[in-house]
């Protein structure tokens, strides 16, 4: 026995936790304030009562191994409420901003994305990466570098395929690398919760069939709506600016491949039928995609707007992981309106620079992705799918097969 | 002496509604010939308290029986000097307690009742006047106003400073060479004041420095007690070097196993003696003086306590007896040299788990003799470890209670915040040696979540501390009854006689426990607790000085009286004394000591002469009381009941009840005593003997939790009981006539129950066969 119980405390991790800004870690004294105040904790698994145990214990990889880390949405009634000061709110932020490091491969990526210096140097080095892509790309269309002669129009800088170059292979490495932490993840959280295992020894997952319709769908229509953010007590307008960024995301992103899609592949097929970029302003692509801009810079805004009110009330605590997450994504927002102003105003020697900066925004919050707190939607959507799946396994109706004849039953 | 008696009866808060006051009156002067009988609508005004006085003084009268409103809410407005003045409460006893409902068929009847209830309390509130006589206090020709203060640790040494501010000498008796005990062997200790949340340099060097350089204060060390002889006000105390024998060691009295023979008889008295000579060869006799004694007036006991040692086999699932498994005050031994080393092989230790309670499946009690204090000391020396090793200490703390109350919470909260020492309820199963030389300690259901392991370099018990009056008798008094303290062990040995009820206060009369004597106390606690002891001690000087009795009857200055040339030399009185009060001469004719004496009767209770009596509390005033009831011999209505009822706590439960207009039986009749262990069983005999069909006593509750003002009074008094039962059942009268109850003084609901439950038990037996002789 003594063997697998072994703990451990892991100070490394404690100081971590302390550093990302739970270090009111150690005031509580488990009296379970937070999980009654909580709107989100269920009696089954309440939270953030045990998380802060396991916190000031180190338990790096028991936390790594709850999914409840990521049910809450820190919306800080718990750290109203707490009668010893301790902030669970904050302490389950800084345990996620861990949790995500931990399963960050490599790590120096992990260490680089989550501090400013870090990030600062990042955008320029992708900032160098386009330039130099450009630079090999103007030796191949001829184009003068950097400032192309005439009008602005940004593909004669650098057009769809070389930018789709760096960008998929990017996409490929990050989608890898989210794809490795959200397995670990998903083992870990089963593991935790004590879910069977198979003769070998890996988690129960859902067959693939069943995967999107019964677990994911559901899960995605509850982030789409915000359903549980909007369950929170104190920050309940917090919500909004979240979703106006949510919403932007996949505004920004289906444009992005639309664009992608007509330019890369229509275009080529068909030149000269209306597929180059830029759009006009009236073809509803555009529009979405203004619209989108608009969405990113106002929900930034209000989020920052909010985290600035709520750190001076008491509510919360904002640290350098939040502030970096919102400055990239407000930093992608501006850059990219400012890149259509200044094309339509038409000054070439701020322009190209300006679609520089935004692409080396851009290119930094994809890899982002895995490694900053952006990973929340990761795990928290991992937790989400997986929430509904546990609840299954652990009513006998899923796992090792069993989901099949409920299926056939329910036909 | 005869007194002049005045009767004032009280016709406000609808006693005269209830009442045929004239009736009373007439009775009054009629029957019992009082020449002063008045009525007062507002006898408790100025203008009633004038009205008596006038009559004090005018008229000469000097016995006041004031008919009217129960004793616990008259105060000291009729406090006339030489004047005896006497309570009955009409309006309670007899009014609240009996409403009569004027539809009920039975009014008229029940009407009847209360009258005759009323008329015999004011016969018996008569009687009790006159037979009280007048009291001179016991004063003694000179009263020693120095302090003996047992124990030189923070507790004595802080006795001693407050006693000298006060303006009192004191006498110090350290057993060790150097001032200071525990307090004085700490690295660290828990803070005494703001800021709590931090470990602060030990204060005894301070309180060490202070007390030397005090010229009230003598201090000997090396020296412990050989015996306290005599009694507060003029204790010769002789001292001895620690560990030596003296001819002045107190004697020490046969235990009850002691006097019997191997067949369980009573050895003779010859016989007992010769094993008495031969326990206390080489010690001169309880009653001889030491002419160089040390002479003081009272003492405060700050003996403190010890580590408590387990036995070799105790904790066998703790690895108790393994060199790295040791108890808090070896810890506290080895940090104090410097950093922490494991004893089996002298490295640095890196990680300790401190185990608050034995775990086991059995339950979740914690050491023996732990507390809030082995809860502190555990978070003060988890944090030792995090100042030896900050970088990479571990200090686990498993724990089944946390202890940490009032500002100590600050402590708690000011240790839990240091990153590296870890915290959690659990119950530990089993400590063991694991293969990397160090200790593996398993924990069932913590917080964390099930079961957990950890590994650890040393393992840290959290044993408690034991009362030094445990298993030593410390004060040991020159005493009849013995060295020591009785019946310490329903406090675990601590030395405390009430401890809800009177703090400090001990089994011996004039001397004072604080500290850890008392109950396992911080530093901060035992500092506070010696000042109230210290001026419970000069309290008690004062006491001495005037004659008066310590708490709980400061107002006596009478004292018990014994008619000796009736002696029988049982010894009853000398034994039950729960105080110790009473000394013997070699017949074993008692001797009082009225210093440590607490004048609650028990004395007069025991004594089968009925020659123990107070001036005004007496067996023949009591008697009088008994007899003054009427008793009517042809009436099956009107059995009569006869209650004594503890003036303590359950007189006041019986006056909530009335208050609360609870009512019982007008056939009971209550007489209030001091204690149940001042009832005499002639007292039971005579209500028997005028036809009174039951008696009932209302006593504390008694045993492990007693709650008796005298320690034992109600419990002698069932014993006592017990045995007038065989004398009853030879006069032909059923010995369940008498019956004792415990009551609480917040048991008032059961009040009803209990009376009319036993007046019906009287019924069911019929009237005392007794009746008409």
């Amino acid at each position: 026995m003594a063997e697998e119980n072994l703990v451990q405390p892991d100070l490394a991790f404690i100081k971590g936790v302390m550093d990302a800004g739970g270090d009111t870690l150690n005031c509580c004294y488990q009296c379970a304030t937070c999980s009654v105040v909580c709107p989100l904790s269920t009696p089954e698994s309440p939270f953030p009562r045990k998380e802060m145990l396991w916190a000031q214990w180190g338990l790096g990889s028991k936390l790594a191994g709850d999914a409840d880390v990521w049910m809450c949405h820190n919306c800080g009634d718990c750290t109203k409420y707490c009668p010893r000061g301790a902030r669970p709110g904050d302490v389950l932020s800084a345990i996620r901003i861990n949790a995500i490091r931990y399963y960050a491969r490599p790590k120096a990526l992990a260490n680089i994305l989550n501090s400013t210096g870090g990030v600062i140097s990042t955008v320029i080095t992708a900032m160098f990466a386009v330039l130099v892509t450009a630079f090999l790309w103007s030796r191949y269309t001829g184009q003068a570098f950097p400032i192309p002669k005439g009008t602005v129009v940004y593909h004669k800088f650098l057009t769809v395929v070389p930018i789709d170059i760096v960008f998929l292979s990017l996409a490929a490495f990050v989608s890898y690398v989210s794809l490795k932490g959200i397995i670990e993840f998903w083992g870990d959280i089963s593991r935790g919760a004590g879910l069977p295992t198979s003769f070998n020894g890996h988690a129960v997952t859902p067959a693939w069939s069943e995967l999107f319709p019964k677990y994911m769908w559901p899960a995605i229509k509850e982030i789409l709506s915000h359903e549980r953010f909007k369950k929170c007590g104190e920050i309940k307008e917090r919500a909004t600016g979240h979703i106006w960024v949510l919403w932007s995301f996949i505004i920004l992103f289906t444009v992005t491949i639309v664009v992608m899609i007509q330019a890369d592949i229509l275009g080529n097929i068909w030149p000269n039928a209306g597929f180059e970029t830029p759009l006009v302003w009236y073809h509803p692509i555009k529009i979405a995609a203004n619209i989108g801009a608009i969405m990113i810079i106002g929900g930034t805004w209000m989020l920052m707007n909010m985290r600035r009110k709520k750190t001076a009330e008491g509510i919360m605590k904002s640290s350098t992981q939040d502030w970096i997450l919102i400055g990239i994504i407000f930093a992608v927002g501006i850059s990219g309106a400012a890149t259509e102003i200044i094309r339509l105003i038409n000054i070439p020697v701020l322009a190209y620079p300006t679609y520089v900066l935004h692409l080396g925004c851009v290119a930094t919050l994809f890899l982002a992705l895995p490694y900053s707190k952006f990973a929340h939607l990761l795990y928290r959507g991992t937790a989400y799918v997986y929430q509904h799946w546990a609840e299954d396994v652990k009513a006998g109706k899923a796992g090792f097969g069993l989901e099949k004849p409920t299926t056939r039953e329910k036909m | 002496m005869s007194k002049k008696v005045g009767l004032y009866i009280y016709t406000g808060d609808g006693i005269a509604e209830a009442l045929d006051i004239d009736d009373l009156v007439k009775l009054a002067t009629d029957d019992l010939g009082l020449e002063i009988v008045r009525t007062h609508s507002d006898l408790y005004s100025p203008e009633g308290i004038a009205m008596v006085k006038q009559d004090v003084e005018k008229e000469g009268v000097d016995g006041v029986v004031l008919a009217g409103i129960s004793p616990r809410y008259v105060y000291r407005a009729f406090d006339f000097p030489g004047v005896v003045v006497e309570n009955v409460s009409l309006r309670e006893m007899v009014v609240w307690s009996h409403q009569v409902n004027p539809d009920d068929e039975n009014a008229d009847k029940m009407k009847e009742h209360v009258q005759e209830l009323a008329e015999d309390y004011i016969r018996m509130g008569v009687v009790k006047v006159q037979k009280n006589e007048s009291t001179e206090p016991f004063k003694m020709e000179q009263v020693n106003q120095r302090l003996l203060i047992i124990g030189g640790g923070v507790t004595g040494m802080t006795a001693a400073l407050e006693a000298a501010e006060a303006g009192y000498e004191s006498l110090v008796v350290e057993r060790e060479s150097e001032l200071g005990g525990w307090a004085a062997k700490l690295r660290k200790q828990v803070p005494i004041g703001p800021d709590y949340s931090c470990l602060v340099s030990p204060i005894a060097q301070d309180l060490i420095n202070k007390v030397k350089a005090n010229d009230k204060i003598v201090v000997k060390t090396n020296s412990e007690i050989a015996r306290i002889a005599q009694f507060p006000g003029e204790y010769r105390v002789s001292l001895k070097e620690t560990g030596s024998k003296s001819e002045w060691d107190a004697p020490v009295p046969l235990t009850d196993e002691e006097k019997l023979d191997e067949k369980g008889n009573e050895l003779s008295a010859e016989d007992q003696k010769k094993i008495y000579d031969e326990k206390n060869e080489g010690r001169r006799h309880y009653m001889d003086e030491d002419p160089n004694a040390e002479i003081c007036g009272a003492v405060v006991l700050a003996s403190g306590w010890k580590p408590y040692k387990p036995a070799d086999d105790e904790f066998p699932h703790l690895a108790w007896g393994d060199p790295d498994v040791i108890t808090n005050c070896q810890l506290e031994e080895i940090a104090k040299k410097g950093k922490i080393v494991r004893p089996s092989d002298g490295r640095e230790v890196k990680s300790i788990a401190f185990i608050q309670s034995p775990g086991g499946s059995k339950d979740d009690s914690d050491f023996p003799y732990a507390s809030a204090v082995t809860s502190l000391v555990s978070l003060k020396q988890a944090k030792y470890l995090r100042e030896d090793q900050p970088k990479d200490g571990r200090s686990y703390i498993f724990y089944e209670h946390m202890r940490t109350p009032g500002q100590y919470e600050y402590f708690y909260k000011g240790l839990q915040d240091d990153p590296g020492i870890f915290l959690s309820k659990g119950d530990v199963t089993k400590v063991e040696k694991n293969s990397s030389g160090g200790l593996t300690v398993n924990v069932d259901n913590t917080l964390i979540g099930g079961s957990i392991s950890v590994e650890v370099d040393l393992v840290v018990l959290a044993t408690g501390m034991v009362p030094t009056t445990r298993d030593d008798a410390v004060v040991n008094l020159a005493y009849r009854q013995g060295p020591a303290f009785r019946d310490l062990d329903l406090f675990g040995g601590y030395c405390d006689s009430n401890f809800i009820c009177f703090p400090y206060e001990t089994r011996r009369t004039g001397i004072y426990a604080a500290g850890g004597v008392r109950r396992s106390m911080t530093i901060e606690e035992s500092m506070e607790d010696a000042a109230g002891a210290t001026l419970k001690a000069i309290q008690c000087l004062k006491a001495a000085e005037e004659g008066h009795a310590v708490h709980p009857r400061t107002w006596d200055f009478d004292y018990p009286h014994f008619y000796f040339q009736r002696c029988t030399q049982c010894k009853r009185c000398t034994e039950e004394c729960p105080f110790g009060a009473l000394d013997d001469d070699e017949k074993g004719t008692p001797k009082l000591n009225p210093s440590r004496c607490r004048r609650c009767g028990t004395c007069m209770g025991a004594c089968p002469e009925r020659i123990i009596s107070f001036n005004d509390y007496s067996i023949d005033m009591v008697g009088s009381m008994v007899k003054a009831i009427e008793v009517p011999d042809d009436d099956e209505d009107k059995l009569r009941l006869l209650i004594f009822a503890c003036e303590n706590d359950a007189y006041p439960a019986l006056d909530m009840a009335a208050r609360k207009g609870l009512s019982w039986t007008p056939l009971a009749r209550i007489i209030p005593v001091r204690c149940l262990g001042s009832v005499n069983v002639a007292w039971v005999k005579d209500a028997m003997s005028s036809g009174i069909d039951g008696a009932l006593l209302l006593g504390c509750k008694f045993g492990d939790d007693y709650q008796c003002h005298f320690v034992k009074g109600s419990e002698l008094s069932k014993t006592r009981m017990g045995n007038v039962a065989e004398s009853l059942n030879s006069l032909g009268i059923e010995a369940e006539r008498v019956k004792m109850e415990q009551v609480a003084i917040d048991d008032y609901k059961r009040i009803p129950e209990i009376i009319n439950g036993f007046m019906d038990e009287i019924f069911e037996l019929g009237p005392n066969p007794f009746k008409g002789f």
